[in-house]
Order: C-alpha cells, then sequence, then structure tokens
C-alpha cells in the first residue's frame, strides 16, 4: 500500500532518488535545489541510504564527478539551479556523447542579472541541445514519479542518455503536495539495477572519451541522434509500465486537459500548468472552450504528437517561461518548435505566445483570461496579430486593470 | 473562489526555522484531517538561512481547492502567530491583516506589554498568549534550517506544538483535537491550549 506524504518538489526528489536506489551523490549549493541534497545528506548520514555522497567545489566538479561516477557503473545523482547550471556547462556534451545515463535535478531559477531566485526556465533550456533527456514535473508527486522514470529511460540499451529532471523552483520545489509514495518492492520491480556494457574498470581496462580525428566527429553525433530518434518509443514503454506498476495514470508527451472540444489550448511546461488547469474551468464555466496542453517532455520535443493532436485547434498560445532573446518570434523557445512540429500540416492553428512567469513571477488566473481572449480572437480570425505578448505589459497591465469581456 | 483562511508565522531565522515551519505544518495537516484543502509553505525571500532575521510560514485553508497556490505571500491573514516575542518591536506583524484578526504571541510578557510594541492594534479582535518555551521545556529544537525540506515525522516537538494548541481556542478553522493527533509532543498542545489567555481587544 503507498503511503502519502507532504512534500515539497525537494523533497519529493530526494525520495525519488533514494527510491531509485542512487549509488554515487554529487552536490554544490545554491536556491531553491540546495533542499534536494539537504535531504540526501541527511538520509545517507542516518543510515537511510546507502550511497557515496560527494560534496563538489563547484558545478563543473559536481557534473565531472557525476560522469565519472556513472561511466564506473554507479547509478550517479546530482543537481542544480540557475548560474550553476550555467556553470556545469561544459560537462554537458561529454556526458550526453559519452552516453553516461546520469541523473541531474533541476530546480529552475532565473538567470542573472540581476540577483533572482525566482523560477524562470531558461537556465536548463540553455542546455536543451546537448542531448540530455529533459521534461518539467507540475507537481511534487510528478517530481518523485519523473526520478524513477527517468532513470529507467535513460539507461534503457537503446538510449542511454542523461536526464536533467526539471521543477519550477520554489512553485514546485518549496510548496509541499500530497505524494503517494510506493512500496520500495514496486521501485525495485520497475527500476532494474543500473548496468553499463563498458563500466571503467581497473581489471578490465577500456578506454572513454578519448580524442579523436575530425572526420570520425559525425559517426559519434549520429549515434546521440539516433538515441534522441529511439525515445519516443522507449517513453511510451517505459511510462506505461510506470502507470501498471505504480498505478498512476501518465500520459508519455503530451498531457492534455479538456481539448476534446477546445477551440484553442494554453500550451506550456511545468508547475504554472495547475494554475491554467484553473483557468480553464473558470473559461468553461463562462462557455469558452478552451484546453490545456502540457509537454512532459522537453528534450525530445515532442513533435509528432504534436502534428497528430494539435492540428485540429483554432489556435494554441504557447506560454515562455523561458526567454530566446532575437530568436524566432522574439519571445521564447516553446513557439519555435511548436510552430515548427506544426509546418506539415494542410490546416495549422494560429500559435501565438505569451511572455509569463520570468523571473519568478506568478502566473496569475487574470493573465489566463486575458491571454485567452487574444486567442479567442485567434481562434475565430484565424490570425495573429502579434508573435508574442508580455504579461504585465501587453496584456494583463498595470493600467486599465481589463476584465475578461466575453 | 472560496474564502481561503490565511495564517502567517513569524519566526526567527535558523534557531526556529524548523519549529516555525511546524507550526504552519501542524495547522495544515490537522485542517487536512478535517478534509478541507491546504497549503503549508515558506517564505521564499526570507533568506532563512541567517541567524535571527525574521521569518514567515504561511498556511491556506479552504473549503475549495486553493487556486492561488503560487502566489509567495499571505497577502490578508486573519491569523498571526509569532514564534519570539522580540520579533514584534521590529516589523509589522498585522501587514495585511483584515480588522478584526487574531494574533497568537509565545511570550512570558503581559498583554499590555506586548500590545505598546503593536501601533496597529485596532486590527486586532483578540489577542493569545502562551509561555510555549516553557511548556515545551526547550525554545529551538534544531539549529538546521531545512529550506525546501519537509519534516515527515515528529512535527510539533518543541514550542509549535503549545503555541498552536493555542490558537485552537480562538480559531474553527482547525480543531484541537485534529491538531493533538498530527503533532508529535501532544501534551504540550493540551496544555498550550490550557494554559492560553484570551483577551477579547
Amino acid at each position: 500500500m503507498a503511503k502519502e506524504y507532504f512534500y515539497s518538489g525537494c523533497a519529493a526528489a530526494a525520495y525519488g532518488a533514494k527510491a531509485a536506489r542512487v549509488e554515487v551523490i554529487t552536490s554544490y549549493p545554491i536556491r531553491p535545489y540546495t533542499g534536494i541534497m539537504m535531504e540526501l545528506s541527511k538520509l545517507v548520514a542516518n543510515g537511510d541510504l546507502d550511497a557515496e555522497f560527494v560534496h563538489g567545489e563547484g558545478e563543473h566538479a559536481q557534473m565531472s564527478v557525476t560522469l565519472g561516477a556513472s561511466a564506473s557503473g554507479a547509478r550517479a545523482y546530482t543537481g542544480t539551479s540557475g548560474v550553476g547550471v550555467a556553470y556545469g556547462m561544459e560537462v554537458y556534451s561529454p556526458t550526453a556523447g559519452g552516453r553516461y545515463p546520469c541523473q541531474c535535478a533541476i530546480a529552475d531559477r532565473a538567470l542573472d542579472p540581476p540577483g533572482d531566485f525566482g523560477s524562470e526556465h531558461t537556465d536548463v533550456m540553455s542546455a536543451r541541445d546537448q542531448g540530455y533527456i529533459m521534461g518539467w514535473a507540475e507537481s511534487p508527486q510528478e517530481v518523485f514519479d519523473n526520478t524513477i522514470m527517468f532513470y529507467r529511460i535513460g539507461e534503457d540499451q537503446d538510449v542511454m542518455l542523461p536526464q536533467f529532471c526539471c521543477q519550477d523552483g520554489y512553485f514546485v520545489s518549496h510548496i509541499p503536495g500530497k505524494v503517494p509514495v510506493p512500496e520500495q518492492s514496486q521501485v525495485d520491480e520497475y527500476l532494474p539495477p543500473y548496468n553499463h556494457p563498458h563500466p571503467l574498470d581497473p581489471h578490465r581496462p577500456t578506454l572513454h572519451g578519448p580524442q579523436i580525428f575530425p572526420d570520425q566527429g559525425a559517426a559519434i553525433d549520429i549515434q546521440r541522434a539516433g538515441a534522441h530518434a529511439n525515445l519516443p518509443k522507449v517513453i511510451e514503454k517505459c511510462v506505461k509500465e510506470y502507470n501498471e506498476v505504480m498505478g498512476r495514470n501518465y500520459a508519455p508527451m503530451l498531457d492534455e486537459y479538456m481539448t476534446d472540444d477546445a477551440e484553442f489550448v494554453f500550451f506550456l511546461q511545468g508547475g504554472h500548468a495547475k494554475t491554467a488547469r484553473y483557468a480553464v474551468n473558470h473559461l468553461r464555466k463562462k462557455g469558452v472552450k478552451a484546453g490545456m496542453v502540457r509537454p512532459r517532455f522537453t528534450r525530445p520535443f515532442p513533435s509528432d504528437e504534436i502534428a497528430e493532436r494539435c492540428g485540429k485547434f483554432k489556435a494554441i498560445g504557447t506560454i515562455e517561461t523561458s526567454t530566446s532573446y532575437g530568436g524566432a518570434m522574439r519571445g521564447g523557445n516553446l513557439i519555435h518548435e511548436v510552430r515548427a512540429s506544426l509546418y506539415d500540416l494542410d490546416k495549422r492553428p494560429a500559435v501565438t505566445s505569451m511572455m509569463a512567469g520570468l523571473g519568478g513571477e506568478v502566473v496569475t488566473l487574470d493573465m489566463f483570461f486575458q491571454y485567452a481572449e487574444v486567442l479567442a480572437k485567434a481562434a475565430k480570425t484565424g490570425q495573429v496579430d502579434q508573435w508574442v505578448y508580455w504579461a504585465g505589459f501587453d496584456i494583463a497591465g498595470w493600467e486599465g486593470a481589463r476584465r475578461l469581456q466575453f | 473562489m472560496a474564502k481561503i483562511f490565511e495564517v502567517t508565522i513569524w519566526a526567527t531565522g535558523v534557531l526556529q526555522d524548523m519549529e516555525g515551519r511546524h507550526a504552519s505544518l501542524l495547522i495544515a495537516n490537522a485542517a487536512d484531517k478535517a478534509g478541507k484543502f491546504v497549503q503549508a509553505w515558506d517564505n521564499y525571500a526570507d533568506l532563512p538561512d541567517r541567524v535571527n532575521v525574521p521569518l514567515r510560514k504561511y498556511a491556506r485553508i479552504s473549503d475549495e481547492e486553493i487556486e492561488m497556490r503560487y502566489e509567495y505571500e499571505n497577502e490578508h491573514p486573519e491569523m498571526v502567530i509569532i514564534m519570539q516575542d522580540a520579533i514584534i518591536k521590529g516589523m509589522n506583524v498585522l501587514w495585511g491583516m483584515p480588522k478584526g484578526g487574531v494574533l497568537v504571541i509565545n511570550t512570558k510578557r503581559s498583554v499590555d506589554d506586548i500590545l505598546k510594541f503593536i501601533p496597529n492594534k485596532d486590527l486586532l479582535s483578540k489577542i493569545v498568549t502562551v509561555d510555549a518555551n516553557s511548556i515545551a521545556k526547550v525554545a529551538d529544537i534544531d539549529f538546521m534550517g531545512g529550506e525546501g525540506g519537509v519534516e515527515v515525522v515528529g512535527i510539533g516537538a518543541g514550542p509549535s506544538a503549545p503555541l498552536v494548541g493555542a490558537a485552537c481556542k480562538v480559531t474553527d478553522a482547525f480543531s484541537l483535537e485534529n491538531v493533538v493527533a498530527v503533532a508529535a509532543n501532544k501534551d504540550g498542545v493540551k496544555k498550550g491550549y490550557e494554559q492560553a489567555v484570551v483577551t477579547n481587544l
């Protein structure tokens, strides 16, 4: 019988890692992810978790130790936030390219300047193209479940890739929610011990990460890309099995809410999806056909699923919790890929974006309501007036305090 | 959206970080037991790793799902709990309180002494004083701040137990019975309830 606890996202990640029987943990403090390591260090100190706990002198060292531990055949766990993600950057490509399926927990945080500890997805979105598997949880429960699920997906022999297991700093990492924790035997049934085919071992020497000639590069890159190409199938299998063993109900790629007859949908990842659901409920009461789509993974990006299931909407409004300065559409990161995923369809929805939740700003119900007006208009006309709307400025601004008018 | 009952708890940095959090967790867990929708969390901006800085911990209780879950602070606390009486000398602890709120304070001093330091006391309908440190026989339990972490067992072993017990005397939002059920120091909760001095203002 699963026992239910009140866990913050940080505690959920720590207990998820414990359930996954991690063997090497490396830490370096930075808010807001620190709570994960504090809980884990307590577990190790109390003898509740048999793991090597290494405190690095910075995130670069932290990521390097994790890489080494994973290469030697240990299930390795680390994590960071904000500028820490940036400081560890050099090690991400070697970890993914070397195909070490270690896990890096992320409680996201805005990058400087100025110093800010609020949630923003930009930190780890900047590392999204290194080959890591990556996805945001909506609640502490999903953090717990993803921690276990991501290991299983990453350690699949057709994949062998590291994972960023992400959650919104503060919103998910610091606000406790109910987490039903399964029995250890259930987790053991789902997640077999980590098995590296060629671990570093002084008794059986192997070579990892040598220098190569330039013309050998593409052959290695195509393997990393191939691993990502295998991912959707592996994810589908692993999520389905997780649901069966633990009695959960996760969608593999796209989490949809009230989309059956929706004319337009909010498209966003992470904790703000919770507020989006409430907004959809209120809009539905007013007769507005709104829905929500939440990608559970950012890498691999769910292009096929979007093409298959989002073409029926008249308008899609991404909610960008990260920045892509100067990028296509001049806003955030999601709209690029949502638009690109829909390109091959004969009939495409109108797609626009709202910049919200930057620097830890709360995405309020009012922002969703006013964005819904924009989307309702786009659904009617089939066109968008702007690529990007800044919440608090273009819409839901201070002036006028416009109210919902449908 | 249903009405949300907001509780703000003030504690001192590091020394009372855990006890302050336990007070909010006791309230949330007790109300949860009664089938309410609840939330308990730490203020994110108060930097809990600095010794003796004033910290805020929050609880919310509602009959319906709490949609304002991500708002950083309780804007309109109807109940304010003070873990250490010196805090009232420097802070506007009643910030945002609607008229008719209650203040629960851990102190050995008289009500008059306390009210001297609360310039906006006209907001209060009641003040509850209790010497929670003496009942718990300890002022601070743990010197380790546990930011982002959550205690799973042993919530309410220190002064948070009698203090929340005392708060039960002036609210229907959570009951003494349920606080006793979720607290580690059950006797402390009951003693806090019994020894609390309620003054109507």
